[in-house]
């Protein structure tokens, strides 16, 4: 991003400098204004969901559907670990409620766990494959900016998004158990996990 | 079918109210706690959306944009995704709060319930900032052989744009 910011703002004042200098500074403060006026809106729609999600999480909601992503990670992941299944589950889960703020810090400790395991290269493949086409059930920013706008059906886009990122999510795991298949098999797993559970242990 | 959405969300919120009473949850504690994520959520992201923003505006006043797009027309032509949205897709993958300032600016030029823009809304809502991704969750790890895993993540997000162009023509 560093680089593709100091190409293009570079060119472009390079050429308005010589095609029209005095719009220079006007665009910038309209660009500026442009994005208060969109956070502000922005705020409000996650003020909303924010407060929905922390009630999910209260209620138990949030760990109900990690719980229930549990069997489904153990597969995918070819691990046993109790530590690493649950952050690699919060992961997906805060995933999948469209919270993805409060997904990295699962997300780092997963790949971190995951990391120290006998499957390392597939694993980590897989948190990164699903991550980053990840499954979200409520697309809130983009629904937010809609009704900004003034849409007319500000959420008819639910279902075409929701299409779309099953599609990409399923597309990656697939490429990823055919390019990056696991070397052992579940038993080996398990018992190298056992091995750095204690490793892990003793250093503390 | 648009009624039927404009129950979902409701409804949501319905059953969930209605679940964490029973769980016997603090209602109003619960939900004026996790809005106030909201606030340093929005301080964080706000440079770099304005950033992008002026980014994009520079681009168009200094006339790249338009010949960038006429460059890339006949690529995005041939798989049936409108050139419109081209630069959407670029950042995208980079920076999700670069990618909300560009969607916005979309949705103002084309109407927000234009076939364009639905196009960039589904094409948002349904990628994810995959760069970025990989430089936080695997930035101090060992065993860094993610290459095969980006360009995997890539390939599906650009396939996923095929289908997502196709699927807003019909619905």
């Amino acid at each position: 991003m560093n680089t593709l910011f100091a190409i293009v703002f570079i060119l472009s004042t390079a050429i308005l400098l010589i095609l029209s200098p005095d719009t220079f500074l006007s665009t910038l403060l309209a660009g500026a204004s442009k994005s208060a006026t969109l956070c502000l809106s922005l705020l409000a729609t996650y003020a909303v969901w924010l407060g929905l999600m922390k009630v999910w999480e209260d209620c138990g909601i949030s760990r109900g559907v990690s719980k229930g992503l549990k069997p489904l990670a153990r597969r995918l992941f070819k691990t046993d670990d109790e530590e690493t299944l649950n952050a690699v589950c919060m992961n997906l889960s805060v995933n999948l409620l469209g919270i993805s703020g409060a997904a990295t810090p699962y997300g780092i400790r997963a790949a971190q766990l995951l990391d120290r395991s006998d499957e390392a290269e597939y694993s980590s493949s897989m948190l990164f494959v699903l991550n980053a086409t990840s499954i979200q059930l409520i697309p809130t920013s983009i629904i937010g900016v809609r009704v900004a706008l003034g849409s007319a059906a500000p959420a008819d886009i639910l279902i075409p998004t929701l299409l779309t990122t099953v599609f990409s999510t399923v597309i990656g795991l697939i490429l990823t158990r055919l390019l990056i298949p696991p070397k052992h098999g579940k038993k080996r797993a398990r018992t190298e996990e056992v091995f750095f559970k204690k490793k892990g242990a003793g250093t503390q | 079918m648009n009624y039927v959405l404009a129950l979902l969300v409701p409804a949501i919120f319905l059953a969930s109210f209605v679940f964490a009473l029973f769980k016997k949850v603090k209602l109003y504690d619960s939900f004026t706690e996790g809005m106030k994520g909201a606030i340093p959520l929005i301080i964080s992201i706000f440079p770099y959306i304005a950033s992008v923003t002026m980014l994009s505006l520079l681009l168009r006043e200094s006339g790249l944009e338009s010949k960038l797009i006429a460059l890339l027309a006949p690529m995005f032509e041939l798989l049936g995704v409108p050139e419109e949205i081209a630069p959407l897709i670029f950042v995208k993958p980079l920076s999700g709060s670069g990618a909300i300032a560009v969607l916005s600016d979309i949705l103002n030029r084309y109407g927000v319930d234009s076939y364009i823009a639905r196009c960039a809304c589904v094409a948002y809502g349904s990628s994810e900032t995959i760069f970025y991704i990989g430089a936080v969750y695997f930035a101090g790890l060992k065993r860094k052989k993610l290459t095969l895993a980006l360009t995997i993540s890539v390939v599906s997000y650009l396939l996923s744009l095929l289908l997502c162009c196709a699927l807003c023509r019909i619905m």
